[in-house]
């Protein structure tokens, strides 16, 4: 108690308000900005890869990466998608639960109590994985989640496993946003978006979450897997000293979030521009020579891709004078790294061999 | 036309041993004489024979053609020889304009006054230097121009500057080489001491290289090149050791770990928010103007000096918020950082080999009830004696007593007996010479490829081009920009430092 306050008075510690630097294997560049277009759809999320095709989710529908054709519409927005190898696909619904759509086309919803604010999916054998962002909110509502969690609150997400026909198995809870996850051999990585590090889980649920990647400089969403053996990460939107000093300050944020429309909040967002209520980004003023940014960024779009010890090794970026922001999915396929920019409406494609280890 | 100076078969034995032998020079008038040579060459000697700091042992020193022999250096002075050192001699409580004016007092001195003409003539000098401020609170750079500039005011016919340019900016040295050429034109001889050796081929009129206290040669600079000076310096051609092997496609070694995360970082005006990462298996270069907030960065990460009170920001080594407030707790979590000013901080000079590695040995092991194990510090010595190819007679040599390039290695010895994680190396070559620069760059190298994260600050761009696998840029305080060695070249670098 005293510490805290001690560290408050001079802002170290817990109240340091400092953010981690994109340098090294995240130093910025324009890869984001200089891909191709693979197709232009509103808020494209998750891309998954189902029966040989890309498909990616977009509002209520699922469509097809190739010709943008919709393969299935469901009655509430999609939060996330996964494919299983035997042509099931499991889909999280917008403030309602998970469904699985079996090859022939049957629906059978999972439990709701267990897979409400389902914001990943990911099959591991027969078995899925749900990320459960809050236990508060739906997945929509991740920035109110953000606010009220605050820099130092409790998480209240969780992952849960749903072996095909069994009993479901709670891996981990208390988790502060888990956002994507990925078996990696016998284990799961798991992204946190509100710890800014991914965790990797027992499936068996027997040891705690063992932080494998820690200090990102964004807000980490989905995971998916490289095809030389390592994982790719997308980070939606970036850390900054305002936002960080925002969550820092409870009543401030209590009173944003009563009073002001959440598209205008100081938090992060997946895209920009859009109203002349939000708050500006990017502005700067020249003062005695120097340049003072008062304005940072709310918007990014960042993808990294992470050796098999999670150590970033290369990313792409879309920085804040870029339009691709919001990127909360990607996959590899066919040599191509296809990236969904959701602050963007677009997909975009990349081939692999132009990607070198900076 | 005869000689300014002269000097005829000089000799200087300390205890029986020769520093210079049978040494012949000459220094004509208006003439930009270089003197070169590895550390330990026996230049400083040969100067301070010639200022009067050292009696030669046998040969002659003539002035205008006439015998002289000076006691002290005030025999010199009074002779119009002037002479600035490398370790400045400056009265650090006194302010800059008081020590300009030091020993020329008038019996009644008015302090404006005395701050005005000290202003007027360090402008005259390009030298943008705060006539009122403590020379106790200068760095490096300054004191060294405030040196010049007292030896310049002492209107004195020959100058000697040793390694003048050690510390200066790019800038600072244009100047300063602008401010020795107007010192010729109006009749000044000038000899200096340099291992930036193109300085030497770029400014000089003539060079002399000495090696082990003999004189190999002096000649023409037009008629000398890079590598036929360093030839003559080490009897070898070293240059494409130091610096010829990012030409030849150096491998760059991949980024382990991440180690250290510097984040927001600040220091009253001089580290203003700056964030950046350092990596294991890396050679990490910093470079940047001086006053660009290199050096107070890594000395806040080591716990020499103390970011600033109220929101100074984070260092995270592996992952973990650390703050120290004196170099212990940093030395033992692995962090050591090698002084750019060895002299102050390097080592303990009067105190042995041995002495100064077992401090730092005790430094991390030992309580404050430790006692000194004699076998051990002669272990200690022994070992890092071979490791480091330091020439000295033995463990119980005392520091002082080493040349530059070895006291180098001596400190270097201190911070890696402390088996750091990270090491950060403030100009890790300056005032060593190119003999050592091999040695001391291949140690550095094979840290990295140990595993190490290593820091490199230098002002030299080749040296953080060849050395470095990425490169920060500081400007102002802070980081901001970063190569990689591959797409780094010294236009691009300086650039963004001065940009």
């Amino acid at each position: 108690m005293m510490r805290a306050a001690i560290d408050r008075f001079f802002g170290r510690g817990d109240a340091a308000v400092t953010v981690p630097p994109m340098d090294g294997a995240l130093r910025p560049n324009q890869k984001l900005e200089e891909a191709h277009t693979a197709l232009e759809a509103r808020a494209p999320d998750n891309l998954v890869l189902h029966g040989g095709e890309v498909l990616f989710s977009s509002g209520r529908d699922l469509r097809k990466l190739q010709t943008g054709t919709v393969v299935r519409s469901f009655d509430r927005p999609i939060a996330c998608v996964a494919a299983a190898a035997d042509g099931r696909l499991a889909v999280g619904l917008t403030r309602a639960e998970v469904v699985i759509v079996e090859p022939r086309g049957a629906v059978v919803p999972l439990p709701a109590a267990q897979t409400s604010c389902a914001t990943a999916l990911s099959f591991v054998d027969d078995a899925l994985i749900v990320c459960r962002g809050s236990a508060r909110h739906a997945a929509d509502q991740w920035k109110r989640d953000l606010m009220e969690t605050g820099a130092g609150g409790d998480g209240t997400g969780s992952v849960v496993l749903f072996p095909r026909g069994g009993v479901p198995r709670l891996l981990a809870e208390q988790l502060r946003w888990p956002f994507g996850a990925l078996p990696i051999g016998r284990r799961i990585v798991v992204s946190e978006s509100w710890a800014h590090r991914l965790v990797l889980l027992d499936p068996s649920g027997a040891s705690p979450p063992e932080p494998v990647l820690m200090d990102l400089p964004g807000y980490p969403a989905r995971l998916a897997a490289a095809s030389d053996g390592g994982a790719w990460l997308a980070v939606f939107a970036p850390r900054s000293q305002l936002i960080e000093f925002v969550l820092r300050e409870d009543g401030y944020r209590r009173r944003m979030v009563s009073e002001i429309d959440p598209d205008h909040w100081i938090a992060p967002a997946l895209a920009n521009g859009r109203s002349f209520l939000e708050p500006i980004q990017g502005g700067a003023l020249k003062q005695m020579g120097v340049l003072k940014p008062w304005a940072p960024s709310r918007t990014y779009g960042l993808i990294i891709k992470l050796d098999d010890h999670f150590e970033p090794i290369l990313s792409l970026h879309s920085r804040a004078d870029g339009t691709r922001h919001g990127t909360t999915s990607m996959l590899e396929h066919a040599q191509t790294l296809f990236v969904a920019s959701k602050g963007g409406d677009v997909v975009l494609s990349i081939p692999t061999d132009e990607l070198i280890e900076q | 036309m005869s000689p300014v100076l002269e000097m005829r078969a000089i000799t200087k034995e300390y205890r029986g041993v020769a520093a210079v032998k049978q040494v012949s020079f000459t220094l004509e008038s208006s003439e930009i004489h270089a003197l070169v040579g590895e550390n330990g060459a026996g230049k400083s000697t040969l100067t301070k024979i010639i200022a009067g700091a050292v009696m030669p042992t046998s040969g002659t020193v003539l002035l205008d053609g006439k015998p002289v022999a000076f006691n002290v250096p005030k025999d010199a002075l009074n002779a119009g020889i002037a002479m600035v050192y490398q370790e400045n001699s400056l009265v650090p409580a006194l302010t800059v304009a008081q020590n300009i004016f030091l020993g020329k007092e008038q019996f009644f001195n008015r302090m404006r006054g005395i701050n005005i003409a000290a202003q007027q003539f360090l402008q005259s000098l390009n030298f943008g230097v705060d006539p009122t401020a403590s020379v106790g609170s200068l760095g490096a750079a300054q004191r060294q121009m405030v040196e010049i500039a007292r030896a310049v005011r002492q209107k004195a016919r020959i100058i000697i500057f040793d390694e003048p340019t050690a510390s200066l900016t790019p800038e600072e040295k244009f100047h300063f080489f602008s401010l020795m050429k107007r010192l010729k034109q109006s009749g000044v001889s000038i000899i200096f001491i340099s291992h930036a050796l193109e300085e030497a081929l770029q400014n000089a009129d003539r060079i002399t290289v000495l090696r082990d206290g003999q004189h190999v040669l002096t000649d023409s600079a037009a008629n000398l090149d890079r590598a036929a000076v360093i030839r003559a310096m080490v009897g070898r051609n070293l240059s494409g050791e130091i610096y010829g092997v990012h030409a030849a496609g150096r491998t760059v070694r991949k980024r382990g770990r991440k180690v250290l995360s510097v984040q927001n970082l600040s220091m009253g005006s001089l580290v203003r928010n700056t964030s950046f990462s350092v990596y294991a298996g890396q050679v990490t270069g910093m470079f940047g103007l001086i006053g660009s907030g290199r050096t107070e960065t890594a000395k806040i990460i080591a716990g020499v000096v103390k970011r600033d009170l109220f929101h100074g920001g984070e260092v995270k080594l592996d992952s973990r918020p650390v703050r120290y407030r004196v170099p212990q707790p940093a030395v033992r979590d692995g962090i050591v950082y090698v002084t750019e000013d060895r002299k102050i901080e390097g080592f303990f000079e009067t105190m042995s080999i041995g002495g100064n590695l077992n401090i730092c040995a005790m430094a991390t092991k030992g309580g404050i009830f430790s006692l000194v194990n004699m076998a051990e510090l002669r272990r200690l010595a022994k070992k890092w004696i071979a490791a480091m190819k330091i020439r000295a007679i033995n463990g119980d040599a005392r520091v002082i007593e080493l040349s530059g390039g070895n006291q180098q290695k001596v400190v270097i010895a201190k911070s890696l007996v402390q088996t750091p994680k990270l090491i950060i190396f403030d100009e890790p070559t300056r005032g060593v010479d190119v003999g050592a620069i091999a040695e001391i760059h291949q140690f550095i190298n094979q840290l990295a490829d140990d595993g190490m994260a290593v820091v490199v600050i230098s002002s030299y761009l080749p040296e953080i081009i060849n050395l470095s696998d990425r490169i920060l840029v500081t400007r102002q305080g802070r980081v901001v920009e970063e190569f990689t060695a591959r797409e780094a070249s010294e236009e691009r670098i300086m650039y963004a430092a001065v940009h």
